[in-house]
């Protein structure tokens, strides 16, 4: 009893004593945990918004559509007769008149296939009204995905060929898939006002919904005789095709897949980069650990005790953030798999599974241990009176380095100085810089891509055909935001255990004549150096992951000056993030410095 | 400059910690010049305030009070580059702790304020072989501190200490952490620098060391309480005053 309270005590101690230190190891463990808690999930959510409207819209099973040649309209619905008495087929629903016009409104002037109902719902593919009211004489609803794009809302007018409609609802649906993955728009209007809509150039199509008795296999009957007999019906030129709910699926699924891919993409990164950064941190810790392991061994603890305290800290911390991560892995993930308008509702938020939680604590636990270990060998293996007095982990020497920095001016020689003796802190640093410039790089390449395809839509008369990719930047956007603010406190935390780091030699050269300018100077150089061969780096591995998310850098590149931009950019940025910790630094007396060695 | 102007010279110096009841006069109104050439003792017990004063001397801690003169520049209110600038070239610094960079060998050590300073890469290695040989080091110039004993790591710092010719050499405890054998190495060299007519001014509670200067003050609670000219000053042998043979 009495050991558990003395290892609480100095856990709870040096928790207190190492506020900032233990506030950012706790924040860079949540980032791992919430990023690695988002990308367990991910792919477990991706299916459900389509299952829901599918089923909350009693959604198809088979898509049979007629369209007619232009010109004198024959009677094509006669063509769906080898589908509605087939082999398979539970219900049918329709066939369901359908207007290719032109909707205009505001300035919008765009193609539509305004679809002719009934105004009670139907058995088969009954649209989901999110918002007003169901077709009327008159009143027209409009896809989600579509009015969104076009920026419709109910009480709004518009034109189709000409007519005047309302707007007289908002509706989802599962028998097509939602724009713009499909194009163009679709429109319910009453059967009336879609035939209205048929001109002698643009005659009416008709599409039938099929319920089947086995609906997990429409491709079977896909491939059924009938089916075989509805495709090949060439009465009059007429174009007959079907699509499964599966095939809708898929194609929905596609813009989805984007959004995961590029989260899965951005929430690796961010793993690695808080990987990067609780190296930073917990290196910097162990060296102060390995002091206190000689304090503790100097006032009787044994290294299991010394062990014990250690491991009980770092996994307090580590167990706190865990709790975090997952709660906040939960939370965010919905926000960042909202898959689109054209489907009901957002991704319900994920089931806490076991699995998850296990695999979260297991990767909080890695970090508490590596935490632990290397400072609790050290310190059994270090003899007391050497972990006390000396410096643990002594600076390595960089012969070719410091004779190369005697060249350079003072700051420079500082910097280079500074960087040699700690090439692996600096290569940390390289690492979450470059991913953070990586991210941007990828964000103004897909910027740029969106600008060039909404110029090119606009040219080809095509409104809002670029909301998906509109989403996808938001979304990239807002990782980048997240990546750059933690590439942020990682680099403001690296300069401050630069700093403290270097308090000696900084304090001698103050001593020896450096003027307190050199030495910030020196001190944000030091950062910089990194930063520029991460910003180096960054483009080249930003068009890259650009490309492997599924975009075509050749397309639509950047323009090089944007690219260019970058270096200095990144190197501004980092200047002005380690300035004041290297300002700080600088500026810390002397004399205190050198008689506290 | 004047050879019988003060090379440095302080008035009425107070440093000051904390405040009301917890207030530290750490330094009490000392005052003190030192002429060029001059070698200076200050001596006392430990906390007496002396290595305070050394910091003071060199523009290392600003004074609660008083004012200071190096080579005859106003240095207490002087601002922090300015007084960088001129440590570079008017004063050296030897510090009980060595405080030698762990990474640099003994050659590097000795050549970095010379290259603080501006100095070419190539004059300032020249210098600092030249002042390695100076205190007998020079076969140990490519070596790192670790590999030195604490006497050549001392002798290492005071060479450091010389490299841009510093008007005055402040030492704090130059002796403090070194064996009677290293300790002779050092009141040696010091010898050797006082013949050459360098203004020293070591902070010592190690009396061999205060025997050989040209002039011993007495400090107690941030006062000089005594002063005492030492008569055979430069003129004797500096280790054959200190008692120490060899």
């Amino acid at each position: 009893m009495g050991r558990l309270l003395l290892v609480s005590r100095l856990v709870v101690g040096d928790i207190k004593r190492r506020r900032t230190q233990s506030a950012l190891l706790l924040l860079m463990i949540v980032t791992t945990t919430t990023t690695l808690t988002i990308g367990l999930t991910l792919h477990k959510v991706t299916d459900s918004p389509f299952a829901r409207t599918r089923a909350a819209t009693r959604g198809p099973d088979i898509v049979a559509e007629v369209v007619p040649p232009p010109g004198p309209s024959p009677e094509v619905a006669r063509d769906f007769a080898p589908l509605v008495h087939a082999r398979g087929v539970a219900s049918t629903s329709g066939p369901y008149p359908v207007a290719s016009a032109r909707l205009t409104a505001g300035g919008i002037d765009v193609p539509v296939q305004a679809q002719g109902r009934d105004a009670r719902p139907a058995a088969i593919d009954r649209p989901a009204v999110t918002a007003g009211k169901w077709v009327s004489p008159g009143g027209a609803v409009i896809e989600r995905g579509f009015a969104d794009a076009l920026g419709l809302a109910v009480g709004d007018t518009i034109h189709l060929n000409g007519r005047r409609f309302r707007v007289a609802g908002i509706a989802v649906s599962t028998a097509q898939c939602f724009y713009p993955v499909s194009t163009p728009g679709v429109i319910w209007l009453t059967r009336d006002d879609a035939g209205a809509l048929a001109t002698r150039m643009q005659p009416l199509g008709y599409v039938l919904n099929v319920r089947l008795a086995d609906p997990s296999s429409p491709q079977a009957f896909e491939n059924g005789n009938a089916a075989y007999a509805f495709g090949n019906d060439t009465n009059n030129d007429v174009t007959s095709f079907m699509t499964s709910w599966q095939d809708i699926r898929q194609s929905d699924f596609k813009v989805v897949s984007v959004d995961q891919k590029v989260l899965l993409i951005v929430s690796t990164l961010l793993a690695l980069l808080a990987i990067a950064s609780i190296a930073v941190v917990v290196g910097s810790r162990m060296a102060e650990q390995t002091r206190r392991v000689g304090l503790l061994k100097a006032v009787g603890a044994t290294p299991l005790l010394v062990a014990t305290v250690l491991l009980a800290e770092n996994l307090v911390l580590a167990l706190a953030a865990t709790a975090v991560g997952v709660i906040a892995g939960q939370v965010v993930t919905p926000v960042l798999t909202n898959l689109g308008n054209g489907l009901l509702g957002s991704a319900p938020t994920p089931p806490l599974t076991v699995t998850l939680v296990a695999e979260v604590v297991i990767v909080a636990m890695l970090v508490a241990g590596c935490a632990t270990i290397v400072p609790a060998i050290r310190g059994a293996r270090t003899s007391t009176t050497r972990a006390l007095n000396d410096p643990v982990h002594p600076p390595r020497r960089r012969p070719v380095l410091i004779a190369f920095s005697a060249r350079l001016p003072v700051p420079l020689l500082l910097a280079v100085r500074l960087v040699a003796r700690r090439v692996r802190r600096s290569l940390l640093t390289v690492a979450s810089m470059t991913i953070a410039v990586t991210m941007v790089v990828a964000a103004l390449t897909l910027e740029h891509n969106v600008d060039v395809h909404d110029r090119h839509d606009v040219a080809s008369g095509v409104i809002g055909a670029s909301s998906v990719a509109d989403r996808v930047t938001h979304l990239v956007f807002l990782l980048s935001a997240i990546l750059i603010v933690l590439a942020a406190i990682n680099a403001i935390f690296t300069t401050w255990a630069t700093v403290i780091d270097a308090q000696r030699p900084t304090a001698l050269a103050r001593a020896l004549g450096a003027t307190p300018r050199q030495i910030t100077a020196g001190l944000t150089s030091s950062q910089l150096m990194p930063a520029l061969l991460a910003a180096c780096l960054g483009i080249p591995l930003g068009l890259a992951l650009y490309q492997l998310a599924g975009g075509h850098v050749s397309e639509a590149s950047p323009p090089v000056l944007w690219l260019l931009a970058v270096i200095p950019g990144t190197l501004i940025a980092v200047a002005v993030l380690t300035a004041i910790p290297a300002r700080i630094g600088a500026r810390r007396p002397v004399a205190d410095v050198l008689r506290s060695e | 400059m004047n050879s019988r102007q003060p090379v440095l010279s302080a008035r009425g110096l107070r440093k000051e910690y904390g405040r009301g009841a917890a207030l530290v006069r750490a330094v009490n109104d000392v005052s003190l010049e030192v002429a060029p050439g001059e070698s200076v003792a200050i001596v006392g017990p430990s906390g007496c305030g002396k290595s305070t004063l050394l910091y003071l001397l060199g523009g290392l801690e600003r004074p609660t009070a008083g004012t200071l003169e190096l080579a005859q520049h106003r240095i207490e209110q002087m601002p922090e580059t300015g007084l960088a600038r001129l440590r570079r070239r008017a004063l050296g610094f030897v510090f009980q702790a060595f405080h030698l960079v762990d990474e640099l060998t003994a050659l590097e050590n000795v050549e970095l304020p010379a290259l603080l300073s501006g100095v070419s890469p190539r004059k300032a290695r020249e210098r600092a072989a030249q002042l390695l040989e100076q205190v007998g080091l020079e076969d140990r110039a490519e070596h790192l501190p670790s590999a030195l004993s604490g006497g050549q790591r001392q002798r290492v710092a005071i060479a450091r200490a010389l490299a841009n010719g510093p008007a005055v050499v402040l030492a704090d405890e130059p002796t403090g952490n070194l064996d009677s054998s290293a300790t002779t190495e050092v009141l040696r060299l010091f010898e050797q620098l006082h013949a050459d007519g360098q203004t020293l001014v070591v902070v010592t509670h190690d009396e061999r060391i205060a025997a050989t200067a040209d002039r011993l003050i007495s400090m107690r609670d941030g006062r000089f309480v005594d002063e005492t000219r030492l008569t055979g000053g430069s003129a004797r042998s500096l280790t054959e005053m200190a008692g120490l043979k060899g």
